[in-house]
């Protein structure tokens, strides 16, 4: 009677076999590939993270570079912006004229993002010290403006015909234009 | 009557060993399908994350082109200003040197500036004034110079000159 196993204890290692097979295949089938899958994309997953973090913080510079360079030089991109007027410069500088006329001439070549067009001017200036003053302030005007040659001074009696031709350099006339095309 | 010394025991179909034993086999099996559940639900939120990252980057990625872009156009328009106003002011300086050459002897009617070339045109007392004072100066400036007189109504001399820059670069090939 000593030797006989109680049926109870009998089920008990029957279940316990059965449980231990049970997990022992499920973990070699299901658990281990789904752990080493998991393992994988956690890798990933936080290489992926780095690569955000460096995204954003190469966004960040950039993005902090150009405010920078926006504050630094917002003077000059104003002046890339606002439209020319003929009135209005005619005005600001008849100070040094007595007379100042303004034809446009065409529109000129494209020059990257903006273009450029001609203005022909005729003045009449006393001395030549006025033309100096006049390209002192056209460098310190709302407008990107450069004297170009051909430049012709003619004396007029006790005054000097100048005409010279003018590039304006300005975001709006290239906007206008590409609106118009 | 009694037949037994002992108070009888309620009999379960489970013994209570049993009953402890199949609590920790739930307990056991809980665990893996907990393990295994929570491996998928994290392998499934890598992937959505996954598709999301690479989304983000490409935004940012074009966000930053888009801004650099900006940058270089910025940087091109304030190096173009600065260029425009260092000509303005080389042009001011060029034109008062020019008008400081010419001596108070002589009197300027016209003047034409070009890039390459100057073409005076001007009344001198006499030739050697011109020449001494003018076209000495201009002709340290110039590669050619040229100069015509026509005598005036008031016996001095009306005088053309023209004066040319030659290319550099052709200059240097043909020499």
């Amino acid at each position: 009677m000593r030797g006989r196993i109680n049926h109870q204890t009998l089920y008990l290692i029957f279940l316990s076999s059965l449980l231990l097979v049970g997990i022992l295949l499920f973990s070699f089938f299901f658990l281990i590939p789904k752990g080493k899958e998991y393992r994988l994309l956690r890798l990933e997953s936080k290489k992926e993270q780095q690569m955000v973090d460096r995204a954003r913080e190469h966004h960040r510079t950039v993005n902090e570079k150009l405010e920078k360079l926006q504050a630094a030089h917002a003077k000059t991109i104003k002046a890339y912006e606002t439209h020319f007027s003929p009135q209005k410069f005619t005005k600001i500088h008849s100070k040094e004229f007595q007379n100042l006329s303004l034809t446009e001439i065409a529109m000129a070549d494209h020059n990257g993002s903006f273009k450029v067009y001609e203005v022909n001017a005729t003045t009449k200036i006393t001395s030549p010290e006025s033309f100096y003053h006049f390209l002192e302030k056209v460098n310190k005007s709302e407008w990107i403006i450069g004297v170009n040659f051909p430049i012709h001074f003619e004396r007029e009696g006790e005054l000097i015909r100048s005409s010279f031709t003018m590039k304006v350099h300005n975001h709006e006339e290239g906007k206008r234009e590409k609106e118009g095309h | 009557m009694k037949y037994s010394f002992i108070a009888p025991r309620s009999k379960h179909f489970i013994s209570g060993e049993m009953r402890l034993s199949l609590f920790f086999f739930t307990v056991s099996i809980s665990m893996v399908v907990f393990a295994y559940l929570f491996l998928v639900y994290k392998t499934v939120d890598f992937k959505e994350h996954h598709t999301s990252f690479s989304k983000t980057i490409k935004q940012l990625e074009k966000s930053a082109s888009v801004l650099e872009e900006k940058i270089v156009v910025i940087e091109a328009e304030v190096k173009m200003h600065e260029q425009i106003s260092t000509d303005n002011t080389v042009m001011k300086e060029s034109i008062r040197n020019l008008f400081d050459l010419v001596p108070d002897q002589i009197t300027l009617t016209r003047a034409e500036l070009n890039e390459k070339s100057l073409i005076l045109y001007g009344i001198t007392p006499n030739k050697d004034t011109y020449e001494f004072m003018l076209q000495a100066p201009l002709q340290s400036i110039f590669h050619r110079t040229f100069t015509s007189f026509y005598p005036a109504e008031n016996g001095w001399y009306n005088f053309v000159s023209s004066n040319y820059l030659d290319d550099e670069t052709a200059v240097e090939e043909a020499e």
